[in-house]
C-alpha cells in the first residue's frame, strides 16, 4: 500500500471525486442543467452574431440608405426630381468621414443633374471614391470611376448603340466609356456616371455636391426602442447643421427589427432558463445534502471545520459548472451550426464557433452552480453534528 | 484529563423542556478508562458529545487537557477534536463512497498528522482489515466496519476515545474483540470512556458511572 498516495485520496477534490462517482445520479441531473443553460446561451449567442451580419449584409445588398442633402432643399421638387437643386461644400463629406461613432457608413459625395444629351434627357450623375469614418474600412459598395471615364445605363448605350471603349463627348469634353452597365430597371438606366470632379467642371461648380450617400451602420443602433431617424439626424445636426438625412426604410431595417425583438425575447428567456437551471441545481444539491447529514456529522466530529464542509459542496457545484460549460458550449454550437444555416441562408457560411463564449461559459456557469448551492452548502455547514449523531 | 461541572443540558422540545443532563459533574483522570451506563434516555450520548466538544451545554463547564472546550471558537474546538479525541458510534457512521482505508484515513484531512505509513499498515493488519481495506462500507460485515471506526478513531493516536454504545450493533464476537481494542488503547496510556447501557465493558474499566434521567448516581 502507497500510504502516501492513499493520504492524497483525503484531500477535498478527491473526496468530491469520490462522492460524485458514487452518487452518478445527483451528479448527472446537476450537469445536465447547466449543460442546458450553457447550451442555450451559446446557440443564441453564435446565431445572433449570424443575424446581426445578415442584416449588415442585405442592407449592403440594398444599396445606400441614407441620403444626405442641403437643408433648404425643397422636398416636394427632390422627390419630384429624383435630386436636390441645392448644393453643399464637396469638403462637408470630408468631414462627416472624419467623425468617429456614428452611425454613417460608406460616405460618397455626388453632384448630379438632368440634362438633354444626344437629343434625350439623361441623368448626369459624378461621383467620388468612397469614404468610411475612423474605424469603419469596408470593401466599397461603388464602383470608383476615373477621371476621363464614364459608365453608361442600359437605356442608353442601347438606344445610341454605345460600347465599353467608346469615347463620348459632353460639355466639349471627350470621355472613354468604361463600362456599360446591365439593365437596372429604374431610373439608372438613363444614367451617365463620371468622377465627381469632371460633373463639377461640366457643370462649373466646383468643389459643389448636392449629395451625400450613405449606409446606415448597424453598430451603434443596438435598442430597438431609439428612433433610427432621430439618432442619424441628431448626429448628423452636430457635425453638418447645414444639411439634412432622409433614411429610405427596407427589408433591412425590419430585419434589423425582428432581430432586436429576438434579442428582447432571449433577453427573457435565458435569464429564466437560468433562474429555472439555478432552482434545479439546488434542490438537487439540497437533496445531497439531506442525503450526506451523517457523512457530515462524523467529518465535524473529525474535526472538518465549516470551511472544509463548504467546499465539498461548492467545489462540487464548481465541477458541475465546468464540465456543464464546456459540453454546454459543444452542444450549443452543434445546434448553432446545424440549425444556424437554415435560418439565416445569406451568411450561413459566416457561422461559426465563437471560442470567446467557452470562455464566457467557463467563467459564468460555476458560478451560476456556485450560487444554486449556496443555501443547501449553509444548510450543511450550520447542521448541528450532535443532532445528527444522536439519531439512531 | 476531562472534567464535566455542574453541567447541564435542557432540549427545548414543542412538548415542553427535556433535561438530558441536570447539573452533573464528572472527573475522567488522564489513562483512565469509563464506563457511563445508563438506560436509554438517560443522558448518556448527551454527555459524550459534550465531552467531544461537539454539544454545547446549557449550563456548566467541560474541561478537556486543561482547556475550556466551549470558550474557544468552533474552529479551534474543531482542531481539538482532529487532534485529541477519537470517536466510536454504534452506528459506525463510515463515508459510504469511500472504501476501508480512505475511511480510515479520512482525519487525515484535518489537523496535525502524528503517524508514519509504517503506522497505517500496522493498524490494519492489527485490526484484520488489510484484507479488506479497498471495500466500502457496504461490502464489509458489522464487525468489519466498527474495526473501520475503530482504525478511524485511533490512526491519529489521540489522548481519548469517546465511544458511544460501541458494540450495540455487533454480535458477542465482534463486541469482544472491539473491547479488546478499546481496552488495548486504554493499556497504552489512552483515556477512554464508554457510553453503554450493558455491562460487557465493565470488566475492562476502571470505574463505571451510572447515569440516569440527567443525574449521575
Amino acid at each position: 500500500m502507497d500510504t502516501r498516495t492513499q493520504e492524497a485520496i483525503m484531500t477535498i477534490s478527491r473526496l468530491i471525486l469520490k462522492e460524485t462517482l458514487h452518487r452518478k445520479l445527483n451528479f448527472l441531473l446537476s450537469s445536465m442543467a447547466i449543460i442546458i443553460a450553457a447550451a442555450l446561451f451559446v446557440s443564441f449567442f453564435t446565431t445572433g452574431e449570424a443575424a446581426k451580419n445578415e442584416t449588415i449584409r442585405l442592407m449592403r445588398d440594398m444599396g445606400f440608405n441614407l441620403r444626405i442633402i442641403a437643408q433648404e432643399t425643397d422636398m416636394e421638387k427632390f422627390w419630384q426630381r429624383g435630386f436636390s437643386e441645392d448644393t453643399m461644400p464637396e469638403s462637408h463629406v470630408y468631414e462627416l468621414a472624419s467623425h468617429g461613432g456614428i452611425s454613417y457608413a460608406h460616405l460618397t459625395a455626388i453632384l448630379q443633374t438632368k440634362l438633354t444629351w444626344q437629343g434625350r434627357e439623361v441623368f448626369l450623375t459624378g461621383i467620388a471614391p468612397e469614404l468610411s469614418p475612423p474605424g469603419k474600412k469596408k470593401s466599397p459598395m461603388i464602383f470608383t470611376i476615373e477621371q476621363g471615364h464614364v459608365y453608361i445605363g442600359f437605356e442608353i448605350a442601347q438606344s445610341l448603340e454605345l460600347e465599353e471603349g467608346d469615347t463620348i463627348h459632353m460639355f466639349g469634353k471627350s470621355f472613354i466609356i468604361a463600362q456599360s452597365l446591365p439593365e437596372s430597371g429604374t431610373e439608372d438606366d438613363i444614367r451617365i456616371y463620371a468622377h465627381l470632379h469632371d460633373v463639377q467642371g461640366m457643370l462649373d461648380m466646383k468643389d459643389r455636391i448636392n449629395e451625400i450617400k450613405a449606409l446606415q451602420c448597424l453598430c451603434i443602433v443596438e435598442n430597438e426602442n431609439i428612433n433610427s431617424v432621430v439618432m442619424l439626424r441628431e448626429q448628423l445636426a452636430k457635425i453638418l447643421p447645414d444639411a439634412k438625412v432622409i433614411l429610405i426604410q427596407n427589408i433591412a431595417q425590419a430585419r434589423e427589427s425582428q432581430r432586436l425583438m429576438a434579442e428582447k425575447y432571449f433577453g427573457f428567456i435565458i435569464p429564466f432558463v437560468i433562474a429555472v437551471c439555478m432552482t434545479w441545481i439546488g434542490i438537487l444539491a439540497w437533496l445531497n445534502v439531506r442525503e450526506r447529514r451523517q457523512e457530515i456529522g462524523i467529518m465535524r466530529a473529525l474535526g472538518y471545520g465549516s470551511g472544509k464542509i463548504a467546499a465539498l459542496f461548492l467545489g462540487k457545484a464548481v465541477a458541475v459548472g465546468l464540465i456543464g460549460a464546456v459540453i454546454g458550449f459543444f452542444v450549443g454550437t452543434a445546434l448553432a451550426l446545424k440549425f444556424g444555416p437554415v435560418i439565416f441562408k445569406v451568411t450561413a457560411d459566416m457561422i461559426a464557433p465563437q471560442i470567446k463564449l467557452l470562455y464566457w461559459a467557463i467563467i459564468a456557469s460555476p458560478v451560476v452552480c456556485a450560487l444554486s448551492v449556496f443555501i443547501p452548502t449553509m444548510t450543511a455547514v450550520t447542521q448541528d453534528p450532535a443532532v445528527i449523531l444522536r439519531e439512531e | 484529563m476531562i472534567r464535566v461541572d455542574r453541567a447541564s443540558k435542557i432540549y427545548r422540545t414543542k412538548h415542553g423542556d427535556v433535561h438530558a443532563l441536570d447539573r452533573i459533574s464528572l472527573h475522567v483522570k488522564k489513562g483512565e478508562f469509563v464506563v457511563v451506563r445508563g438506560p436509554s434516555g438517560s443522558g448518556k450520548t448527551t454527555l459524550l458529545l459534550s465531552i467531544g466538544g461537539m454539544l454545547r451545554p446549557t449550563e456548566g463547564r467541560v474541561t478537556v487537557s486543561d482547556s475550556d472546550i466551549y470558550a474557544m471558537s468552533k474552529r479551534e474546538r474543531a482542531l481539538f477534536r482532529a487532534n485529541h479525541i477519537g470517536f466510536v458510534f454504534q452506528l459506525f457512521h463510515l463515508v459510504p463512497y469511500l472504501n476501508a482505508i480512505e475511511n480510515v484515513l479520512l482525519p487525515a484531512g484535518v489537523g496535525q498528522h502524528q503517524y508514519s505509513p509504517e503506522d497505517v499498515r500496522e493498524l490494519l493488519d492489527r485490526l484484520n482489515l488489510t484484507e479488506r481495506m479497498h471495500h466500502t462500507p457496504s461490502e464489509l460485515s458489522a464487525g468489519e466496519r466498527q474495526r473501520t471506526a475503530m482504525a478511524r478513531a485511533i490512526l491519529k493516536q489521540p489522548q481519548i476515545i469517546l465511544a458511544d454504545e460501541p458494540t450495540g450493533n455487533l454480535d458477542p464476537e465482534n463486541s469482544e474483540e472491539i473491547i479488546g481494542y478499546l481496552a488495548e488503547f486504554h493499556r497504552k496510556g489512552g483515556t477512554v470512556v464508554v457510553v453503554t447501557h450493558g455491562k460487557s465493558v465493565d470488566r475492562y474499566a476502571d470505574r463505571a458511572v451510572r447515569l440516569d434521567k440527567g443525574h449521575i448516581d
